[in-house]
């Protein structure tokens, strides 16, 4: 088993097309999605982030703001997941009901292991 | 107080002794053993808000559903107010924190079978070896069963002050201790399992022996006890047949609590007991327990204590209960447990295979050791025995040197009965 991170991405507040029974039956869905994860072991956490934030450029200890996305994509949250490997992350990401009437996209990356210490 | 407000005190009443236990034991799972004094807050809370609520708005259409909601919504906001202040171990505590998996994890933790899994947890957390017996059976009945620190307090006939010191020792001994939040496995789950037995017999005889005190909270004991080892046997991974022996055991006795005493509250020995007042069901699932236990190729002392009261369950009366049985029980029983009680109980027994005068010598052989000069069952048996040797004269002056031990009331008075019945034959 190895860690992986699954970056949530969309467009502005994805939701904000959904009519409220929508909204209620996708939470559910993605709720479903949550609980069988923690069952099976493989969620370590997930958390939903606030759309604002700062962006911040550093460059020899120079920081400036932005640069602003053109295209307005942002972080909306993130899975931390356990899973045997890569291809086993993304089914796992695929599975995720989150874009399933949506549109977004979903970033998948192996935490990095620490080599052992000599 | 309005007849509603009766009926919602009454209802939350019983509420508060059904789910007080299954909450406490979630919520520890929740916030970890070493807060197990926040898990009882919360769930107090809960129910102090009830109280208020449905005072004014009547009891809700489901009233479990709505203190679990309460009781839940506190934890959550507890956890998430005290973040970063109070260290949470539990996996729980940490999806209680996200909107994420918030919904998905309170679903999961309160299943039913999460729920039963962990009071049983909480049942091995409570009688961790390294707490003391004395405050295992509080933590246990105050944690588990819902028993206010009075209640306790009262069954133990001792104050509340001293149970509330027990508790505090148990909740420290637990944080110090680091006693995780599970059920052992492998060989551990043997030995501790032994101790949790112990814990819940010492709980119902709690309840079974002490004759004086208020009645329902003593049946509740061994009500209690009887449940806590209902819950360890329906747990698959647990198979030792000791669980039902135990079991066995307690619902066998549990099975004359009627009849234990009479309208004046003294206790009355199974010669004088009316059987027609014994509880066949009782009898009944005592004897399936009893069978279930000896499927297994091992023998406990519950074992064999569920044998002798199943002897005495089945006896239509008396003069017809099969003392060689139990006599062979009784020496079985003596390779594992000599104690006082069991070496005077098998005295009773042999004298009524037709062998006084063979048990009074067996007494009198110990007269001199001295656990028994200040023990009353000795000499209250011993003086039995004389009296069915047809010696009533030695009979009296044992129970007049008894009559000179520090005793409480009640047994003076049994044992003035006893003089005046002993008497007449002299």
């Amino acid at each position: 088993m190895q860690e992986f991170m699954i970056f949530i991405k969309t467009n502005g507040d994805h939701f904000d097309d959904l009519s409220p029974e929508q909204q209620q039956a996708h939470v559910q869905k993605i709720g479903k999605y949550i609980g069988e994860l923690m069952e099976a072991g493989k969620l370590k956490g997930a958390q939903p982030l606030e759309m604002n934030g700062a962006v911040i450029h550093g460059n020899k200890g120079v920081f400036k703001d932005g640069p602003f996305n053109e295209s307005k994509e942002v972080i909306v949250g993130y899975f931390h997941i356990m899973a045997n490997n890569m291809e086993e992350a993304i089914e796992i990401a695929k599975a995720n009901p989150m874009f399933h009437d949506e549109e977004g996209i979903m970033e998948v990356r192996p935490v990095k292991q620490m080599e052992g210490i000599n | 107080m309005s007849k509603d407000k009766k009926n919602i005190s009454y209802e939350i009443d019983h509420l508060y002794r059904h789910e007080y236990g299954k909450l406490v034991s979630v919520l520890t799972k929740t916030f970890g053993t070493s807060n197990i004094e926040l898990a009882e807050d919360v769930v107090q809370e809960a129910f102090a808000e009830a109280l208020n609520k449905w005072t004014y708005n009547g009891v809700p259409e489901n009233p479990v559903g709505w203190i679990y909601k309460v009781a839940k919504y506190k934890a959550v906001n507890i956890l998430n107010r005290e973040k970063y202040k109070r260290k949470y171990v539990s996996e729980v505590a940490h999806y209680l924190q996200s909107e994420w998996t918030l919904e998905p994890a309170l679903k999961r933790i309160f299943t039913d079978k999460e729920i039963e899994d962990d009071q049983l947890r909480m049942i091995f957390t409570c009688c961790h070896p390294s707490i003391s017996s004395d405050s295992q059976v509080a933590l246990t009945l105050k944690t588990l069963c819902g028993f206010s620190i009075l209640e306790i307090a009262k069954a133990f006939l001792t104050t509340e002050e001293n149970i509330n010191k027990r508790l505090v020792r148990a909740r420290r001994t637990i944080k110090e201790t680091n006693i995780p939040f599970e059920v052992p496995i492998g060989k551990e789950l043997e030995e501790r399992l032994s101790s949790v037995l112990e814990t819940i017999y010492l709980l119902f005889n709690e309840g079974y022996n002490a004759s004086s005190g208020d009645h329902p909270i003593r049946y509740e004991l061994c009500e209690e006890a009887t449940r806590l080892a209902e819950i360890i046997a329906s747990n698959s991974n647990i198979k030792s047949s000791n669980v039902y022996a135990l079991l066995a055991l307690m619902t066998l006795n549990a099975s004359r609590f009627n009849s234990r005493t009479d309208e004046f509250d003294n206790v009355l020995d199974l010669e004088h007991q009316d059987r027609s007042q014994w509880d066949k069901d009782l009898i009944k699932k005592g004897l399936y327990y009893l069978e279930f236990a000896t499927q297994q190729n091992n023998i406990s002392i519950y074992h064999i204590l569920a044998t002798i009261s199943a002897q005495h369950c089945t006896a239509p009366d008396y003069d017809s209960t099969d003392w060689e049985s139990i006599l062979s029980m009784y020496d079985i029983l003596m390779e594992i447990d000599k104690s006082p009680i069991v070496l005077l109980n098998r005295a009773i027994v042999l004298s009524k295979t037709g062998n006084p005068q063979k048990a009074l010598e067996q007494l009198i052989s110990i007269k001199n050791k001295s656990e028994f000069l200040s023990y009353l069952p000795y000499y209250t048996t011993i003086a039995e025995l004389y009296f069915q040797n047809n010696q009533p004269k030695t009979a009296i002056k044992l129970l007049n040197e008894a009559l000179k031990l520090p005793l409480e009331p009640r047994h003076k008075l049994l044992i003035n009965r006893k003089l005046e019945e002993y008497s007449k034959k002299v």
